[in-house]
């Protein structure tokens, strides 16, 4: 989840002053503060101040700024959130914003707020920017659901209208160039219509806002004008905007903004969107606008999940210091989450809210009592007994990779185009050398082998573990299986040295097998078997063939055997 | 120097080289072909003996002589067999000459076989030599003139063919041609090579001397380096002296067998588990986005399920089947909540989306099919599964590593049964009685919470996340008491008591590494 960069001295600005922030904020408290945005700190520079802070929660996008974070802190300082005016449904706006018909179908939503009276420092504009692009690269899924235009204020005249036009019929100059371009122009050649000209499937009408003017205020999600759309330092009317595919996520953004621009001192006002046809906010929609309802919640459900007694008192108080509307009633609480917020899907999101707002501190530990019975399933017990006779019979653990390249797994082992040499594949390949599953061990044993030559002989080594053998009847393409693969590597290693240690193994599992010829590419022809328990192969045991050897650039002899452990639980 | 403890130590072949010198006149020396023969060893015999009676100081070398030994390289064997190059030139420019057709050197160096630098070597030792002329247009003429370093090269070549000689043993001349067709330092493609053995001869030391009287006067013969079973039958070591071996040296190395480090590590954190009432749970490599991820009411536009994050299967892509009521449950749930009491994600849930095949990139989803199971309750389960993340390889990213996982389910799991938990695995797994409990997220947990613990040796550390499955995750799989999802971040811990710094190491294909790391943990 996002990574941002902050500074002390603006966090410092943002929170209420008491004790902790007159004596200046240490990195202790610093921490213990971020536990209530769930942010862990990364880094600090203590010359400049410089903050980076990791945010962990990706429902909660009101805390990946500044802003946010400090509101958070304060609203805990200061007991309850200082209820925000300009979120109420009820006042006219003067200013209008018109959505003609048709935007319905490429990006429908729309909602937008000015913010006067806050005159943009460096800081604040490098905040600006961070939270615009976390919010439509995270949130709004690199713009797809949610992009953000700000611009200045003094240059629009209302009401602003959000339509499609003809690519080649709308021409501004885009920020990050210098002469007009067309829409069409902006998607074949300025870097973020690149980028994000993909969002906009059909390229024969495209969406635009416009003032009363006529003059192009940005072409969403792609680009802003930069006559208007460029916010500097020292400006203090500014115009916000967010446009979507999905209203409630449009509205949220938007509300996040204002309140942010709101903390910093900006007076919001309203915008009032006409769609032409309703939406579930209805048609004439106010942004921002708390478009959240409130919860009614059994004090019982909450206390039983944190096996712990509260009362409708403590849960009230322990909610509106973390931001929440309350009201108590009997035996529940009716709670609402503040209009920067839209994540209460459970009575279960707002237990770990009164959780984090007492501080987990506040809850001790009780050890669960109940009674149960441990163990170890069945074939990992077979695969440990496996193991300690492998180590009794002189052979080294090893552990592999099961993702590997297919060199390895087939190719060297002269299996390619075999029924032996089917691997799991993966589609979105990143790198050939992890792009299957293993299907057995004996290639992860040889891969220690070809690095290990000058480790002193004789090799001894041995694997137990998963591997995944296609199988077209099963649900899943696969078998997960688990398999016993040893080697033995000296000069002088043969058949019979292997077969030993195979005969020691199946002894004391108490397996009886037996040994059948086999014509298996990976080893010496006449000097390979397939391992037989009742009738039914469980493995293979060999002499391994000398192309395999030579493929892998090992130059000592190699016998080996594969048993597949699952098969042999079964039999 | 107690010459009795001494002759004690003595290897066999020692004594052999001690006696051997101590029966010649006193001060006589051998060099090392003489000693080998007198002795009756073998060279490598005589070399070890040598060695280890010149580190006792019980012989010196008097002389050390230094001999150049001339032999034919694989350049001189080819030379010996076809011809060499000079003789090559030599019989083309007499040919040329004998039939008046012009001959020059870039002809010769067309000619397949022939370095240019062996063709100006040559032609100028000729023309040197006054056996050919460079005439007008670069033509190469023979004088008529015998060339005596052609004669001489193929004279050296039959000599030294299969055997080497000493240099000195060459007149003046020879040698002459030898050195300047002798391999060196740059020159690597030469027919002579000059090596130089080295023989030492060998006196006794006085101590020596006195250890060699000795050794001839009490004789060797009941001196015996091994107990065998037949001298314990005819009961004849009684007769026997056994020599006394030198117990400071080294040992030689032997292969052992032995587990992985970090597979007893996590053996070790199984074993834990088990004492503390959980049950193993297994899981399939390959999974389904259903139970990797739905069922964890992860939404499908969670950027954890990006391609960038999880591996797809090629093929088969999809599931054939996924089974019922739990598809049509968690679907709903996804949608709007259904009858969890949750508002849901509230998007259109995509069933093929969820028949997606997928390498397993989390533990919990074994968790998930666990629950969907039956399990018992109270239960309390754990997995040690192998998962796999499309991750960029480095020190600290692997692309397929073990997760830790379980859960724990029961009418008494809540928020504070968690905590203590936490504390338990603390307090069992990492030796740990200080810990920290910070808020966390994860998409299928609420509360959720990250455990910090004061490690005896690590000090401060992240042991593991936990938190009770979220509603809409254990309602759709028929679990209808509350659980706890668990998981416990290990491979820091490993990766300190292996003493690796790099993750890859973990997995590490260096034999001499695994064989070497004690793995104490």
């Amino acid at each position: 989840m996002p990574t941002i960069t902050i500074f002390q001295d603006d966090l410092k600005s943002l929170l209420a002053s008491d004790r902790s922030t007159d004596r200046g904020i240490t990195i202790a408290q610093l921490e213990e503060w971020l536990m209530l945005a769930k942010g862990e700190l990364k880094g600090h520079n203590l010359e400049t101040g410089e903050l980076r802070i990791e945010l962990q929660d990706s429902n909660r996008p009101d805390l990946w700024c500044c802003e946010g974070i400090a509101r958070q802190i304060r609203i805990k300082q200061q007991g309850r959130l200082k209820p925000y005016s300009f979120f109420d449904k009820k006042p006219k706006s003067p200013h209008h914003l018109i959505v003609k018909p048709g935007m319905e179908q490429v990006r429908p939503y729309v909602a937008a707020c000015t913010a006067k009276g806050y005159r943009v420092s460096e800081k604040g504009l490098a905040q600006l920017i961070q939270t615009q692009e976390k919010l439509a690269d995270i949130f709004g899924r690199k713009r797809k659901t949610v992009s953000i235009g700000i611009y200045q204020l003094r240059n629009i005249t209302f009401p602003v209208t959000y339509e499609l036009v003809k690519p080649d019929d709308v021409r501004f100059t885009p920020l990050g160039m210098e002469t007009t371009m067309t829409l069409s122009e902006i998607l074949m050649v300025h870097p973020k219509g690149l980028e994000y000209g993909p969002i906009l499937a059909v390229k024969s009408l495209l969406p635009v806002l416009r003032d009363a003017k006529d003059q192009p205020l940005s072409f969403p999600p792609i680009i802003n004008s930069r006559e208007i759309g460029e916010v500097q330092v020292g400006d203090d009317e500014l115009f916000v905007e967010v446009t979507g595919t999905d209203l409630p996520m449009v509205m949220l953004s938007l509300n996040i903004f204002a309140a942010n621009l709101a903390d910093r001192g900006a007076t919001i006002e309203p915008v009032e969107v006409q769609y032409p046809t309703s939406t579930m906010l209805g048609k004439r929609v106010k942004t921002p606008q708390d478009f959240g309802k409130p919860k009614t919640i059994r004090t019982k459900a909450i206390e039983q999940a944190l096996g712990q007694e509260l009362g409708e008192t403590v849960v009230k108080q322990a909610l509106e210091s973390y931001g929440y509307d309350v009201s108590a009633e009997k035996g529940s609480v009716k709670a609402k989450l503040p209009p920067y917020r839209h994540d209460l899907m459970h009575t279960m999101d707002v237990v770990e809210d009164v959780a984090m707002s007492r501080g987990y501190a506040e809850f001790t530990p009780v050890m669960p009592t109940q009674f149960t019975v441990g163990g170890l399933s069945a074939i990992e017990q077979l695969s440990d007994r496996s193991r300690d006779l492998m180590v009794g019979l002189g052979f080294q653990e090893i552990i592999s990779n099961i993702l590997g390249s297919p060199d390895h797994y087939s190719g060297f082992m002269r299996l390619h185009g075999t029924e032996w040499g089917r691997t799991v594949d993966v589609d979105n390949v990143m790198s050939l050398s992890f792009s299957c599953l293993r299907q057995w061990m004996l290639p992860s044993l040889l891969r220690i082998e070809a690095s290990s030559s000058r480790a002193f002989y004789p090799h001894r080594l041995f694997e137990a573990g998963d591997v995944a053998i296609p199988d077209d009847a099963h649900e899943l393409g696969s078998q997960t299986e688990t398999v016993l693969g040893a080697l033995i590597a000296h000069a002088t290693t043969h058949f019979s040295e292997i077969h030993s240690s195979l005969d020691v193994l199946f002894y004391y599992l108490g397996k009886e097998y037996s040994l059948e010829p086999l014509q298996h590419p990976s080893f010496l022809e006449g000097r390979a078997g397939r391992i037989l328990v009742s009738g039914k192969s469980v493995g293979v045991i060999g002499e391994v063939h000398p192309e395999v050897l030579e493929r892998w650039q090992i130059a000592m002899p190699v016998a080996a055997f594969d048993v597949n452990l699952s098969k042999l639980a079964a039999n | 120097m107690d010459i009795s403890a001494v002759i004690d130590s003595l290897h066999p072949l020692e004594i052999k080289v001690l006696t051997t010198l101590g029966a010649r006149p006193s001060g006589t020396a051998l060099d090392g072909e003489q000693l080998a023969s007198v002795a009756e060893l073998e060279p490598s015999q005589l070399s070890m003996a040598v060695e280890w009676l010149l580190a006792k100081s019980l012989i010196t070398v008097q002389a050390e002589t230094v001999t150049p030994i001339v032999s034919l390289t694989k350049v001189g064997e080819e030379y010996y067999q076809t011809t060499s190059p000079i003789e090559r030139i030599l019989a083309a420019a007499r040919e040329a000459t004998g039939n008046g057709t012009r001959l020059t050197i870039p002809d010769l160096q067309a000619q397949g076989g022939l370095d240019p630098s062996d063709v100006s070597k040559a032609i100028g030792r000729l023309k040197k030599e006054g056996v050919v002329l460079i005439i007008q247009g670069g033509c190469i003429e023979t004088t008529g003139r015998p060339s005596p370093t052609a004669e001489t090269l193929r004279t050296l070549l039959e000599e030294m063919h299969d055997s080497s000689k000493e240099l000195k043993s060459f007149t003046e001349t020879h040698r002459q041609v030898i050195e300047d067709y002798a391999v060196k330092r740059g020159n690597a493609k030469e027919p002579f090579r000059v090596d130089e053995r080295v023989t030492r001869s060998f006196i006794l030391s006085t101590d020596g001397v006195s250890a060699a009287e000795q050794l001839l006067k009490q004789g060797v013969a009941e001196e015996v380096s091994q107990l065998t079973p037949d001298l314990l039958k005819d009961g004849n070591w009684r007769q026997k002296r056994f020599r006394k071996y030198t117990i400071s040296l080294r040992p030689p190395r032997i292969g052992t067998g032995k587990k992985h480090p970090y597979r007893e590590f996590l053996d070790a954190v199984k074993a834990k588990l088990v004492s503390m009432g959980f049950r193993e749970m297994r899981g399939a490599l390959v999974e389904t986005e259903f139970w990797d991820m739905d069922a964890l009411f992860m939404p499908q536009f969670h950027p954890a399920r990006d391609i960038h994050d999880v591996y797809f299967v090629k093929e088969p892509s999809h599931t054939t089947v996924l089974d019922e009521p739990f598809l049509s449950r968690v679907a709903k749930v996804h949608e709007n909540g259904a009858e969890t009491e949750s508002t849901g994600w509230g998007y259109s849930f995509d069933v093929h989306r969820a028949r997606r095949l997928v390498l397993r990139s989390q533990g919990t989803a074994v968790s998930a099919r666990t629950l969907a199971a039956s399990p018992n309750i109270p239960g309390k389960y754990f997995s040690i599964a192998r998962c796999f993340r499309y991750d960029q390889v480095d020190a600290t990213h692997a692309t397929d590593f073990f997760q830790v996982e379980g859960i724990v389910l029961g009418e008494a799991i809540n928020f504070r049964t968690l905590l203590g938990l936490l504390n338990l695995f603390a307090r069992e797994v990492a030796q740990a009685k200080d810990v920290k409990f910070l808020p966390a997220y994860f998409p299928f947990t609420e509360p959720s919470v990250e455990l910090h613990v004061r490690h005896p040796r690590l000090g401060w550390m992240e042991l593991g996340g936990a938190g009770l499955f979220r509603p809409e995750v254990t309602l759709p799989l028929g679990v209808t008491v509350p659980v706890i999802a668990w998981g416990l971040g290990l491979d820091r811990m490993a990766m300190v008591a292996l003493g690796i710094h790099d993750i890859r190491e973990l997995f590490t294909d260096n034999l001499e590494l695994i064989r070497t790391t004690r793995g104490l943990f």
